[in-house]
């Protein structure tokens, strides 16, 4: 029996996508436990957006390197997602006898096609985790129940990003865009080098459970390993694909110095309020106590999460949980994660520092614009 | 198996000298230090000293509070045996009847305390701001062979008479209780906290509820009776850091000590002694350029474009440019409209203040109040309160109070 509030859809969310990306930040982690905004974690934001909707039965598949994402998740309650009856399912691989490591999406789907057999939901609403939005998921469905479209792909309209563009190497990840005539998606072209606004695939789908399910399996069976280049891709003649413009904000990180402009951007309220206004975004509880301003601190533009101490001076920052900064530092343009120590005097601009980072007394750091200067998790400058 | 220690909590205070900030919200609820409530203090004491079963004992206005303890997750109080339990008055085959007195919201509660079997019961208060170890007390009570103990703070001797002092001797045993007395033979203040061995305490709650005469209280009746009969009473001196926020002055006071953890003792930035609270869930906060925050405590939702001074700002409060605010406690919620100055004061909840309004002034000479606007009150653009106002009601554009 599904709750009257609930949406009749289920959620799988590919926590690993586009990890190569942002190389720095993923090497110990995957894309979706990247800290961002202050005080969240990339998945956080598809998770609220998928819960504000309604949808209560969520699995993560898991690939690699997801300790931190296990730890960010536990049981799912900050979420709401503690529940007998769906809630948060996390399947690594050999999660089962059959399971193995899967490279593409049709093997990571094809492991699971027991557990959805077995599920209720007529939809299946899938995400990968490196673009933070507050997205209407409703919406979404509803277009693709009144289009009575086989699959709902959303997209958003922009530039397509520098780095992605010149991104030559073999390993930069797949990505999509689509050639639309009225809103059934005609073409997708895969890694496009074309300039201009393109209708760029946010790789958030809508399936038909048993669409799926059949889908996957058969093509499994072919030896498919992708999703879109192995099924979609060959098969739009036959398919009713269509596409669905997401027009709200929307925030996509595509390499290091977009994660940095990504965050700086939000310090512009409008931003701030366009991404977090509508529903809220949860995350995992710390019980910080309030940051604390203490005589001599000096803050303008900054977005600053809970438990920092501030004593020196910030400008243009957006400083993540617990980050200390000592008498007499000056502090710009950078993005400093949780419990990031600078110290007395410390000069800075321009800088990405990871978890618990100590930049010692007196050191000057210096970025720029086009480069920002990025600290490795625990390091000591 | 029975536990070793539970702890009962009074949260059921009206809290009347808080007047507008408790019309609609038990005392225990009322919102301290940024992001947390001052029930969050004695909880968080709790767990943080091993004691994983609290009964909260509640009765005025306890919607709110009932909401925010919730399943008591966020305190790690939702066990699968314990945990937390708010236990408001109920109706029972002999009638109802609400808590007469402290003994007797326990004396009610005596079949809930039975169902864990403890050895010890700790009594709470949950009106005061506090960090403290009450598995130090337990030890201590242990140590002595106690049947009783209270925990005392000293005070000084010309405060001495406004508390219930504890008289002991060398060895902290209890000889003799003065309830505020006019000559003072001790200056070990109660606390209002007590650890009972649960046999003791069981026994003399009967006795006390069968006395038709007595308040059912602890301090007027219980203590006095167990001195009465010679039973192991014994003090334990506490010397951290505690406040009584029963009054409006010393709720901004002990808030403005929170800013000055140095030396006023009260740190909350304790990472082993964390004081938890359910969180707002709103983003970090936000300063704008042109804003000047100094010496100030901020959280999550906060959007400052004006000047913050020497203030605690709750969750999701709006300063806008050219706003001043100084020496003020401005709970969840509230917006501070352009050019408006507050000083000196407690803003209430979801209040709004409006453009260019005055309210409450920096003291001079004996003009020293503490303004207070309750919650949800809409004070209009120019408006003016003056320092010791206590407002409930909205205000019109331009009116003075």
């Amino acid at each position: 029996m599904t709750n009257s509030n609930n949406t009749n859809a289920l959620g799988i969310i590919f926590p690993n996508a586009y990890d190569e990306l942002v190389p720095e930040l993923t090497s110990e982690r995957l894309m979706a436990s990247i800290p961002f905004a202050g005080r969240y974690r990339m998945i956080d934001f598809v998770l609220s957006s998928m819960v504000n909707c309604g949808i209560d039965n969520i699995t993560v598949l898991v690939r690699e390197n997801y300790f931190s994402l296990l730890d960010h998740l536990g049981s799912g309650r900050e979420w709401d997602l503690s529940r007998k009856n769906g809630g948060l399912n996390i399947f690594p691989p050999f999660a089962q006898k059959n399971m193995g490591v899967y490279t593409g999406r049709v093997g990571m789907i094809a492991s699971i096609v027991g557990f959805l057999k077995s599920q209720k939901e007529k939809y299946v609403v899938m995400s990968d985790t490196n673009i933070a939005f507050n997205f209407d998921f409703k919406a979404l469905l509803d277009a693709h129940i009144a289009s009575e479209a086989d699959v709902t792909i959303a997209y958003t309209k922009e530039n397509l990003p520098e780095s992605i563009l010149k991104a030559d190497e073999l390993n930069k990840g797949m990505y999509y865009t689509l050639d639309l005539e009225g809103d059934r998606v005609k073409r997708i072209h895969i890694n496009s080098q074309e300039t201009g606004v393109k209708n760029f695939s946010m790789n958030v789908y809508v399936f038909e459970r048993e669409y799926l399910i059949n889908l996957i399996s058969e093509a499994f069976k072919r030896g498919s390993t992708y999703l879109e280049r192995d099924i979609l891709v060959p098969h739009l003649d036959e398919m009713k694909v269509m596409g669905y413009e997401y027009k709200e904000y929307a925030a996509r990180i595509d390499c290091l110095k977009g994660y940095f402009d990504a965050n700086m951007k939000l310090l512009d309220n409008e931003n701030l309020e366009a991404l977090f206004g509508e529903s809220p975004i949860y995350t995992k509880i710390r019980d910080d106590n309030p940051t604390r301003y203490v005589n001599g601190a000096s803050a303008r533009n900054v977005m600053v999460a809970d438990g920092c101490v501030i004593e020196g001076e910030i400008e243009n920052c957006i400083l993540f949980r617990g980050v200390k900064i000592g008498k007499g530092a000056k502090v710009k343009n950078a993005v400093l994660m949780q419990d990031t120590v600078i110290e007395e005097g410390v000069q800075a601009e321009y800088i990405i520092t990871d978890k618990k980072v100590r930049v010692s007394e007196g050191k000057e750091l210096k970025g720029t614009d086009t480069f920002p200067i990025f600290v490795a998790k625990k390091q000591v400058v | 198996m029975g536990k070793e220690m539970i702890a009962m909590l009074l949260a059921g205070g009206q809290g009347s000298r808080l007047y507008a900030l408790t019309q609609k919200l038990a005392k225990p609820a009322v919102p301290f230090g940024g992001k947390y409530r001052i029930i969050d203090f004695p909880l968080s004491n709790c767990v943080n000293s091993g004691i994983d079963t609290v009964g909260i004992l509640t009765q005025y206005q306890p919607l709110i509070l009932n909401e925010y303890i919730g399943n008591g997750q966020p305190w790690d109080l939702d066990r699968l045996y314990g945990g937390v339990h708010v236990l408001p008055p109920y109706q029972q085959a002999s009638g109802s009847d609400w808590y007469k007195g402290t003994a007797n919201a326990i004396y009610q509660n005596i079949s809930f305390i039975d169902r864990y079997d403890p050895e010890y019961v700790i009594i709470l208060s949950g009106d005061q701001i506090c960090k403290q170890d009450y598995s130090d007390f337990l030890r201590f009570h242990k140590e002595k062979g106690a049947e009783f103990s209270v925990a005392v703070m000293e005070v000084p001797w010309e405060e001495a008479s406004r508390f219930g002092l504890m008289v002991a001797d060398e060895d902290d045993k209890i000889t003799e209780f003065q309830e505020k007395p006019k000559e003072p033979k001790s200056n070990l203040a109660s606390m209002g906290i007590y650890i009972f061995n649960w046999d003791i305490l069981r026994k003399y709650l009967i006795e006390d509820e069968e006395d038709p005469a007595s308040e059912n209280d602890f301090g007027n009746n219980i203590i006095p009776n167990l001195l009465k009969d010679g039973r192991k009473m014994y003090a334990y001196h506490f010397n951290g850091y505690w406040k009584d926020v029963g009054t409006i002055s010393s709720l901004w006071e002990a808030n403005m000590e929170v800013l000055d953890p140095e030396h006023s003792g009260i740190n909350l930035f304790d990472e082993k002694w964390k004081i938890y609270s359910r969180n707002s869930g709103m983003t970090g906060h936000k300063i704008n350029t042109g804003a000047h925050v100094e010496n100030s405590m901020i959280t999550d939702g906060c959007n400052i474009s004006g000047n913050v001074k020497h203030s605690i700002l709750f969750a999701g409060v709006k300063v806008e440019e050219g706003a001043y605010v100084e020496d003020a406690v401005v709970m969840g919620n509230t917006i501070i409209k352009a050019g408006a100055q507050v000083k000196h004061c407690i803003i209430a909840e979801n209040v709004i203040i409006g453009q260019n309004a005055m309210v409450g002034q920096m003291p001079e000479g004996d003009e020293a109040g503490v303004a207070t606007v309750g919650p949800g009150v809409y004070v209009g653009d120019d408006a003016v309160i003056g320092p010791n106002a206590m407002v409930s009601d909205n205000v019109k554009d331009g009116d003075k109070q």
